[in-house]
């Protein structure tokens, strides 16, 4: 039996990739652990050191807090990244 | 060990402390007394407390807002249920002894009653009269009905009675009419009051040097000459230009701006011998913050000595110079001239190089130093002590803050020039002497407090109150406050928000409590600083009406928003929305979270038997607790056992041997020889150390005075030539065969320091230098000393030294780290070469000895040593405390203390104030019987718990456990609520209190729902 080698194709997403907008900003969620990374975000303002604004830090009393869930929810919920830090 | 309660000499001593100044310095003593369960009288001469540090606008090395962080501290200090505030007193009479004084105040009358004012400041644009506004240093006026400072504590006005209408002409009465809460009272009087305490606290502060007495330097005159002060004001977001640098000539942005070091300082022509201590590092801070404030400010700083000793000092410094792009100019300053037309002036000084240069600026700002506090003498006259030769309160430099009369102490700039750190560090040591003095009297004087009933919220519907801070114009001058309170009064569950002016003031802090009750709230989100911070007193504040304490959160929208995203505005705002409306998600769905509490074991674990291990453990003894003393070496002492005398001529060896009598004698205290600690376990108030001998002690606190270590240098040709010594062995060889006549001594400073790779000043070599090159001239007046420096670091009093060694002769000669000193052995002498700036050619020293300044280090393994701990260190490798201005002794971690080289280096002094500092600190946790747990626990619910044990092999605190029946349970003493057990629950058993999954959940849709 020969095998028709045209007929293989390669697998196709079903996205059709986008044009990122020139002005698109990732929208991203920081989870700090509030001794180390927390204390960082805060020392980062004390030093005026400039970032940007595009991430919003949630708050954990330890990054072992950190659990699936939160970060199934983010994406889900269109979340473009996910930073974790501790 | 039990406590044991110490020999009291006078059994009619009482327990009560009176604290004269309320600057930062008493306020750390008032607080740590008042915790250890003593009474605490706090007097202060100004309408509101504060002192100097109030006047700052920011501190170095973080940039922090001076104001943010003395207010949390005046707050508390007003709000202490063992604190008593005398504002607008003072002490006129004291008579008594040690234990019992008697002590008459002078209480001024304010004209207001504080019980009835509200601070509301409705009176103050009714009141007609202007007056110079001193706090503000002359720059602005402010009326004769006044607040101190908008952030004044206690928030009351007062009248100035020199110059209000009514009281000088009987005429007006207009603020009376305006006050709807009836607070003006023009029949108060001045009164007399006597105060029994059994110690008194000297805390009075600083003076500033008059820069008028130097004509050639124009103030007074010239109108864009400013004091350093009046800079802080004018940096300050609640200054008279609000925070937008304005010269008062013209009110233009100054972009040229000048600093003279100097002024008043270390010249006793016309200013004073002393150096002020803290000019260098608060004019890189100022210029630091101008050219944050404005990106196209210049700064150039006039100075003669760089003297940049503290921990990191250097760093910042460096920083200055190669971030903000300060130039530092080594020049005296000769004359500033003004322009008749800009009002610029005109700085004429001598070059490097020798020759005269004149160069512009728009503003000039004199770097003023300190002076004893106004009434010095007068003062040490009243309290019966002695004065020295400067005014400032005579100590030893054995026994820092012992007055010479038994039974009152000092702290702080009284004691001779300091800066904020080391007159925190004099608070607490202070107190600590006062804590072993009445360490029997604790909890006799004081009342307990009650809170009122916690209301009950369950079942009601959420009531959120949200406050939006402008902190100035910390957050308000990038974010829109207002637009983030709008928003805020959209989202579900929020009944009010508003924005306020600076929440953590006291003026803030009760309107959030009038809110509560006005508007019926059941939970509040304060949208402002950092929760590490300032948290605590906000949970206290909703406390104090009922609401617990975990029904609030801080959404941090400065630190993480306005100062990072500084003039992006827009963004800023937005992202401001967003943080408050995900708190304001989590703060919906809180619970009342209650707090259990644990006993305490009232000894102390002492780490290091160096000095500063032994003077903390024999203040803790003395004040009535137990102390394990632990020291790896098989004898007492450390590195002071090579000290023979300091620069002030004290017989260390004599005190050492001394302290190490006391220690050994001392019931309260077991020293473990050849020992060093294995293990820690446990928690604040409760820790089971294991030793290397495998015996275990319990303690409730843990103090780490590890020391540090001395330099052996490779430099210079050390280990060459006999002739070539260190600082220490010269010391050893003056007291041996003494200095000889015929014999030339060359000293080479910071060998080994401020260079890579340890790029810090160790602080105590300069002092070592002068101590020895005196000594030589002293008895050998024809020998010949030759010091070669960088910068002759004789800050603070010891300035009288480097005077002394001038006198005496001693040669003091210039390097630069590029062009070091040359050394060649040749036979018997030493040669060492050097470029001569002046001369414009080598210069050589034939050299008998040379004598290399070595600094200090870390130990060798403090790493490790640190990692055993959990603690950090710094760069340089010395532990790293919780907060470098208000916190110097403190670690991060609960029940964990600092003192000693192992901090930084330091001479003996400062080690002896830090010990007793940390001392004091420890004192006042050990006094507790019991200490409130946190709330924020893990709960765990038997009920759906599969015992897969995932928890009890993840917790790194053991609080999980296989109980009796098999399954597991939860020790909640042992939990400090990482939540590492609820992450891997597979059952989702755990649940931490205040970060339950739903209120993270909650943020995580908030965050979503934006985009």
């Amino acid at each position: 039996m020969v095998i028709d080698t045209e007929k293989i194709e390669e697998p196709k997403s079903p996205e059709k990739p986008q044009e990122v907008p020139i002005d698109w900003q990732a929208n991203i969620i920081a989870f700090a652990c509030h001794y180390c990374a927390f204390a960082a975000a805060d020392l980062a303002g004390v030093m005026r050191l400039r970032y940007p604004p595009n991430v919003k830090v949630v708050r954990l009393p330890c990054t072992g807090k950190l659990d699936h869930v939160y970060l199934l929810r983010a994406f889900e919920r269109g979340i473009d990244g996910v930073f974790a830090a501790g | 060990m039990t406590r044991i309660t110490p020999k009291q000499e006078n059994k009619d001593s009482i327990g009560s402390v009176l604290v004269v100044g309320s600057g930062i310095g008493g306020m750390q003593a008032a607080l740590d007394l008042a915790n250890s369960g003593l009474m605490v009288h706090m007097i202060n001469d100004e309408p509101s407390i504060g002192g100097t540090m109030s006047r700052l606008d920011k501190t170095f090395p973080t940039g922090d807002c001076a104001m943010c962080m003395i207010s949390p501290r005046m707050v508390e200090s007003s709000r202490h249920h063992n604190i008593k505030m005398h504002t607008l007193a003072k002490v006129v009479k004291v008579s008594g002894h040690e234990g019992n004084f008697t002590a008459t105040i002078e209480q001024k009358a304010r004209y207001v009653d504080p019980e009835r004012c509200t601070g509301c400041g409705a009176c103050e644009p009714e009141c007609p009269t202007k007056v110079i506004n001193i706090f503000n240093l002359g720059l602005d006026k402010r009326k004769a009905i006044y607040a101190l400072f908008p952030q004044a504590v206690p928030n009351t006005r007062a009248i100035d009675p020199v110059h209000c209408l009514y009281l000088t002409k009987n005429v007006c009465r207009k603020c009376e009419k305006v006050c709807e809460a009836k607070a003006i009272n023009f029949a108060d009087e001045d009164q007399l009051i006597d105060l029994q305490v059994g110690s008194i606290i000297l805390t009075p502060g600083l003076k500033t040097y008059q820069p008028e007495i130097r004509q050639e330097l124009g103030y007074g005159k010239l109108k864009n000459v400013v004091t350093a002060l009046q800079f802080e004001r004018l940096l300050s977001a609640s200054g008279p230009c609000s925070g937008t640098i304005a010269r008062p000539s013209d009110g233009g942005h100054p972009k040229r701006l000048a600093w003279v070091q100097c002024v008043g300082s270390r010249n006793a022509h016309n200013g004073n011998p002393w150096c002020s201590s803290v000019c260098c590092m608060y004019a890189a801070k100022q210029s630091i913050i101008a050219k944050e404030h404005d990106n196209e400010v210049q700064s150039t700083v006039f100075y003669m000595e760089l003297r940049a000793f503290g921990k990191d000092f250097d760093k910042y410094i460096e920083k200055a110079k190669n971030d903000a792009g300060v130039i530092y100019k080594r020049a005296m300053i000769a004359e500033i001239v003004e322009d008749p037309e800009t009002k610029n002036l005109l700085i004429h000084s001598v070059g490097e190089d020798g020759r005269s240069v004149k160069e512009e600026f728009d503003m000039v700002i004199l770097s003023i130093g300190f002076e004893p506090h106004n009434d010095a003498a007068e003062f040490a006259k009243i309290f019966g002590i002695a004065a020295d030769e400067h005014g400032f309160a005579q100590t030893s430099k054995l026994r820092p803050v012992d007055t010479s009369r038994k039974g009152i102490y000092v702290a702080g700039t009284y004691q001779g020039p300091k800066d904020i750190p080391e007159t925190v560090i004099q608070g607490s040591g202070a107190a600590a002497e006062a804590m072993a003095l009445l360490g029997d009297r604790r909890g006799t004087e004081v009342e307990e407090v009650v809170l009122p009933e916690e209301t009950d919220i369950e079942g009601e519907e959420s009531r959120i109150g949200v406050m939006v801070c402008h902190c100035g114009t910390n957050i308000a001058g990038t974010v829109d406050v207002k637009k983030v309170a709008e928003m805020a009064a959209k989202e579900p569950g929020v009944a009010h928000s508003e924005t306020i002016i600076y929440a953590c003031a006291p003026d803030g802090q009760q309107r959030i409590r009038d809110l509560i009750k006005e508007k019926n709230l059941n939970r509040v989100v304060v949208a402002s600083c950092t929760p590490r911070t300032h948290a605590a007193l906000f949970q206290d504040t909703i406390r104090e009406v009922g609401l617990n304490k975990f029904l609030f959160e801080l959404a941090d929208i400065r630190e993480q928003c306005s100062w990072c995203h500084m003039h992006d505005n827009e963004n800023a705002t937005h992202k401001a929305i967003q943080i408050v409306n995900m708190n304001i998600a989590k703060t919906k769905l809180l619970v009342p979270v209650t707090s259990a509490s644990v006993g305490v074991t009232h000894n102390a674990l002492v780490v290091g038997g160096g000095i500063a291990g032994m003077r903390a453990s024999l203040s803790l003894a003395e004040q009535g607790y137990g102390v394990h003393l632990v020291e790896r070496a098989d004898m007492l002492g450390g590195l002071l056992r090579n000290v023979r005398t300091n620069l002030e001529g004290d017989d260390v060896q004599a005190f050492l041997a001394d302290v190490i009598q006391r220690v050994i004698n001392h019931p309260a205290i077991t020293v473990h020889l050849g020992t060093t600690v294995e293990k820690v376990d446990g928690y604040v108030g409760n820790f089971q150390t294991t030793l290397t001998n495998r015996e275990i002690v319990s303690h409730g606190a843990l103090l780490i005075a590890s020391g540090g270590e001395e330099y052996k240098p490779i430099e210079y040709g050390y280990g060459q030539s006999d002739n070539i010594i260190t600082q220490r062995e010269l010391e050893t060889l003056l007291a041996g065969k003494g200095p000889e006549n015929d014999k030339c001594y060359v000293m080479i400073q910071c060998v080994g320091s401020r260079e890579e790779p340890n790029n810090y000043c160790s602080r105590i070599c300069c002092q070592d230098a002068l101590k020895n090159s005196i000594a030589i001239k002293e008895k050998a007046p024809d020998a010949q000393v030759v010091v070669i420096y960088r910068d002759m670091r004789a800050y603070g009093l010891k300035e009288d030294y480097y005077r002394r060694a001038r006198d005496l002769g001693v040669l003091f000669l210039l390097y630069t780290p590029d062009e070091k000193p040359q050394v060649d052995v040749a036979g018997d002498k030493v040669k060492v070469t050097l470029p001569g700036k002046v001369l414009g050619m080598e210069m050589a020293i034939d050299a008998d000895y040379l004598v290399l300044s070595t600094g200090l280090r870390p130990q060798p393994d403090g790493d490790e040593f640190a990692k055993k701990f959990k603690l950090t260190c710094n760069i340089d490798g010395f532990l790293l405390e919780a907060h470098v201005k208000l916190r110097p002794v403190d670690f991060p971690s609960e029940g964990f203390f600092l003192a000693g080289l192992a901090h930084a280096p330091k001479n003996l002094e400062e080690t002896i104030s830090q010990s007793l500092a940390a001392a004091g600190r420890v004192g006042a946790l050990l006094s507790n019987d019991k200490l409130t747990v946190s709330g924020v626990i893990s709960k765990h619910n038997r009920n759906i718990c599969m015992s897969c044990l995932a928890c009890v092999k993840k917790c790194p605190f053991g609080a999980p456990f296989i109980d009796v029946d098999g399954r597991v349970s939860h020790n909640e003493v042992k939990c400090t609520g990482c939540g590492i057990c609820a992450g891997v629950c597979p059952a989702k058993a755990y649940q931490v209190n205040y970060f339950r999954d739903d209120q993270l959940l909650a943020m995580v849709d908030s965050v979503t729902d934006m985009t």
